[in-house]
């Protein structure tokens, strides 16, 4: 017995592969993008600095 | 800012999705019939209604699909569960560029605990966006 396949797309920005659009949550958005990517435009994150420095 | 409060400094003069966002949104509960709430809803001048709790934490979005199910679901069943909600000091410039892209026609603006701050329309958006 196999499960349906859940339909994926690519986040528009980092090309994460996801299931809905994080913005408008919609399966077959034309600009789908990942939460992160979404909360990082919107400035509630902040890319991080490489954890080992330089 | 994230609750929603006045602010201060040199930053305020840009306009941010709480300034824009209309306060007056009506809600409904969990546990109402669709039908009452569109009455009531379109009575008031709406096609779109907030679903929250006791503490007007957001848990769902009603927009004008979801407002011609069948009257006689509850707004739990009828409902848009857990959409996705904007904090209130995000830039109009930053929001009108996402609901335009992703052809939303208003969007729900809420403190980083989950609670309503209004909701955001489109056309309020653009409009501002232009007068900026």
């Amino acid at each position: 017995m196999s499960e349906s396949p859940i339909a994926m797309e690519k986040c528009s920005r980092c090309g994460r592969s996801i299931e809905i659009c994080a913005c408008c949550d919609e399966p077959s958005c034309g600009a789908a993008v990942c939460y992160a990517c979404l909360n990082e435009a919107l400035g509630r994150a902040k890319p991080q600095p490489h954890a080992h420095g330089g | 800012m994230a609750a929603g409060l006045p602010t201060e400094g040199t930053n305020t003069q840009h306009l941010r999705a709480a300034d824009v966002a209309r306060k007056d949104v009506p809600t409904s509960g969990l546990t109402e019939r669709l039908g009452e709430v569109r009455d009531r809803v379109r009575a008031a001048g709406w096609d779109s209604t907030v679903v929250v709790n006791e503490e007007r934490v957001v848990h769902g979005l009603l927009r004008a699909a979801e407002l011609d199910k069948d009257p006689a679901q509850l707004i739990e069943q009828a409902m848009r569960p857990g959409p996705s909600t904007f904090r209130p000091f995000v830039s109009i410039d930053d929001m009108a560029h996402f609901m335009v892209e992703h052809k939303l026609e208003n969007v729900p603006v809420t403190t980083s605990d989950g609670r309503l701050v209004g909701l955001l329309l489109k056309q309020d958006v653009v409009s501002r966006t232009v007068e900026e």
